[in-house]
């Protein structure tokens, strides 16, 4: 591809120009006329929109209520997870029994459950705690027992030949070995928590920041209802940067 | 000198599915000395890893005796130390954490291990690597930490499977080098695993050659190089002499190895 | 290769370790209908919230009352035209984004991030400007699917591009081959297992983006059946919706897990089975 060899030295460059020309491009559009305004507003009107729904909604605020209820589901499915992926671990027969439903659980439309959910727990924040656990509590339970069962022989061997105790065996190589595992369990668990949390919110109109944006369409408040899924975006991908960079972190070990 | 370590009519088989028996070992009978630098050297296949799990005391059953200062061994033995052949060191240690692993095991305090550590870790050559992380150091400064940690539970035999036989030519001469100046310094029975015949030859007093499965002794060879050897002693011509001799005991069984391998594979 | 790894790991006898598989699978399933059938009678006694755990024969029945009745065909086949219509397009469009990002990589570094950002997020929460370009109807449903199988399909593809062993790029040019053998011959046979794992998963997440955007706004489709008993708090019949949804979801995935083991079955060990991230 030619062209400027400088631009292709910088993808980021790149991809920043792509989105800046969409964007105008887009303003155009609709300034025009030629997409409609209710449908999608200018990126201009998009972006002025984010005080008044600050003001309005408190995307902040409810942007700390769907992070606290990320936060108890995932504590819930890290108390419950780990120790019964352990479970799974030391018992190889109940591991071996679980493993196909693990897997067809973790791959299930566990959203689908909420009605349930919302006529057992009402529309109420335990529903959604509820509903975020189960897709959480599934990774981690699979990806603790992996992590377990992948220790290195090797480091299994050295530990022997040192004469380790059980105890020690497990706190000092098992554990250290399984961890970064763990912890991919725990990435893929919160992703699916808040996802689910978010989709359940926009879904029943109860929450924090999914049920704003089901709230700017109700409006017909079109330039509301995308700068609120611009904030959801932004807080997915901080969740998603965030805890690939812990993950990154574990790993070279 | 008296034997630190009888090995007596060892065998061992392994029941495969309970259906074909696989002998690796077939009543194997060696001697060490105390102090002795002997190697063991064989084609793949001819059961030097089983011998030297059970020598480190991590196969419990097989046939025979194994004898450490005359006691029986049964599990692992604090007068047994062993360096695998694999990375081995723990990722999520520094390398001082490491080498310190056998002392914080046997419950040193936090000031005592450190400073044993560092002794070790500068007696292979990594003073100055002390906080990095294996995910920092080379192939060889790995094993070197291995060793160190192995060297820091004090054993009176070091059993070193193949420890260099992932890393290049070049670094595992030095590397040999290395081993015969620690050996020479603290006066450990040193039992090498290798199918590298110069290694073999450059490190040992004694080599003992194992045939292709079930393994047994083929030979012993007496190593009549004079100490201390350093590496330089592969220009000698002595040194090519033993390195012919153990070639041509090695080959017989090397190649007959290779035959039934193909022959495995091709019935698969 | 020696192998320090041999130590006293005697091989458990198979047969033994299968029967207690099953009998630990048999006996949780029982106690699990019988902890259900136990809630079920404290409900029908009034002690908890009235008919919130119906008997496991109501859902049974239920089940067959679903499967019996014409509509439900119809609610299905709405339902299974936008997951075909939309995971195609969806598919399609991610297969040739991936391949074109494998072929180019200053494409790919500049598009990735941006696609990782929306990947990340909660594709739900587009229904709305999704509401606003097709309207309620099936279109909208349609382009959720489309939106749902896109993702993992991109990722996968682009992803099989760049794993492509380099040597074997090397070994084609050394024999001289053209680039449409060097397609055929090397990179087509590689991307097989890529692909069907990227397809896989599309599937599975068109079915769940499909039936939530039939929850939200729709007059079709199980998801729309689902919501409508909801409503009407008929709650054996959610459960049966339910029940069927999952059923043939696990059965189109086994069905895909199949076709891979079979693409695979030169390679030897299991198809890949890992909790990679996934997207929704």
């Amino acid at each position: 591809m030619t062209g400027s060899f400088k631009l292709s030295k910088s993808p980021v460059l790149v991809g920043g120009i792509g989105v800046a020309v969409f964007l105008c491009v887009l303003e155009i559009a609709v300034e025009t006329g030629m997409v409609m305004e209710l449908v999608v507003p200018r990126p201009s009107d998009t972006f002025l929109a984010f005080p008044p729904v600050q003001e309005d909604m408190d995307l902040v605020g409810n942007f700390f209520v769907t992070l606290g209820m990320t936060a108890a589901s995932t504590g819930i499915a890290l108390a419950i997870g780990v120790p019964f992926g352990y479970f799974l671990y030391r018992n190889r027969r109940y591991g071996v029994a679980y493993e196909g439903w693990l897997a067809a659980a973790f791959a299930a439309p566990t959203v689908l459950l909420y009605p349930l959910f919302l006529v057992i727990f009402g529309r109420t924040y335990l529903t959604l705690i509820m509903m975020g656990f189960i897709p959480g509590a599934i990774p981690i339970v699979i990806q603790t027992r992996q992590g377990l069962l992948g220790v290195s022989q090797t480091l299994l061997n050295v530990g022997r030949s040192f004469n380790v105790s059980e105890r020690e065996m497990f706190w000092k190589i098992q554990l250290p070995s399984a961890v970064p595992t763990i912890f991919t369990g725990i990435r893929i668990g919160v992703m699916y928590t808040l996802v689910n949390i978010v989709a359940i919110e926009y879904l029943i109109d109860f929450g924090g920041l999914g049920r704003i944006v089901s709230e700017m369409y109700f409006r017909f408040d079109t330039p509301g209802t995308y700068a609120s899924i611009v904030a959801v975006i932004l807080v997915s991908v901080f969740f998603y940067w965030g805890f690939g960079r812990i993950e990154k972190w574990l790993r070279p070990v | 000198m008296a034997s630190i370590l009888e090995i007596s009519e060892v065998s061992k088989t392994y029941d495969v599915d309970g259906e074909n028996p696989v002998q690796a070992l077939d009543r194997v009978t060696l001697d060490v000395a105390e102090g002795e630098f002997v190697s063991v050297i064989g084609p793949s296949g001819c059961g030097k890893s089983t011998l030297f799990n059970i020598v480190g005391g991590l196969i419990a059953q097989y046939e025979g005796s194994v004898r450490i200062d005359g006691h029986a061994v049964d599990g692992a033995h604090s007068d047994v130390g062993v360096v695998f052949q694999e990375e081995s060191t723990f990722p999520w240690r520094t390398t001082l954490d490491n080498v310190a692993f056998p002392l914080e095991v046997q419950g040193l305090a936090k000031a005592d291990r450190e400073e044993r550590a560092r002794k070790f870790v500068s007696l292979v050559g990594l003073e100055g690597f002390e906080n990095h992380y294996p995910a920092q150091l080379s192939g060889g400064m790995k094993q070197r930490t291995a060793v160190a940690r192995t060297l820091a539970y004090e054993p009176r035999i070091m059993l070193l499977d193949e420890p260099f036989g992932a890393l290049d030519e070049q670094t595992r001469m030095l590397l040999g080098d290395k081993m015969l100046e620690i050996w020479s310094a603290l006066n450990q029975t040193m039992l090498l695993i290798t199918h590298n015949i110069t290694e073999a030859v450059q490190l040992s007093d004694r080599v003992v050659v194992m045939s292709f499965r079930p393994g047994k002794i083929k030979e012993v060879i007496e190593i009549d190089l004079p100490r201390p050897r350093s590496s330089e002693v592969i220009s000698t011509p002595k040194f090519g002499e033993y390195v012919g001799r153990l070639w041509t005991l090695l080959r017989e069984e090397a190649s007959r190895g290779m035959v039934e391998a193909e022959a495995e594979l091709a019935a698969r | 290769m020696a192998q320090a790894g041999v130590i006293a790991a005697a091989p458990a006898a198979v047969p033994h370790r299968e029967a207690t598989v099953f009998r630990i699978r048999l006996v949780t399933v029982i106690c699990l209908l019988v902890a259900w059938e136990g809630l079920a009678a404290l409900g029908s006694l009034e002690i908890l919230y009235g008919d919130v755990i119906p008997s496991s024969w109501k859902i049974v029945f239920a089940i067959w009352n679903e499967i019996t009745a014409a509509d439900f065909y119809r609610d299905l086949g709405i339902t299974f035209a936008e997951h075909i219509v939309g995971f195609i397009v969806g598919s399609a469009i991610g297969l040739a984004l991936g391949i074109a990002m494998g072929v180019n990589p200053l494409l790919r570094k500049a598009i990735e991030p941006y696609l990782n950002a929306i990947g990340s997020t909660p594709k739900i929460i587009f229904l709305p400007i999704l509401f606003l370009i097709f309207g309620t109807g099936i279109d909208s449903k349609m382009a959720k699917g489309a939106l749902s199988a896109f993702f993992p399909v991109v990722f996968s593809t682009a992803l099989g591009m760049i794993l492509i062993n380099p040597v074997l790029l090397r070994v084609g040019k050394s024999f001289n081959l053209n680039q449409w053998q060097t397609v055929i011959k090397i990179y087509i046979p590689a991307m097989v297992n890529p692909v069907i794992t990227g397809l896989r998963l599309g599937m599975a997440i068109t079915v769940i983006g499909v039936l939530v955007a039939e929850l939200k706004f729709a007059d079709g489709g199980l998801g729309y059946r689902l919501g409508n008993y909801y409503e009407q708090f008929r709650i054996a019949e959610m459960y049966a919706i339910i029940l069927i949804i999952f059923a043939l979801a696990a059965l189109a995935n086994m069905g895909m897990t199949r076709l891979q083991t079979y693409a695979n079955r030169h390679q030897g060990g299991s198809a890949a089975h890992s909790l990679s991230v996934a997207t929704n």
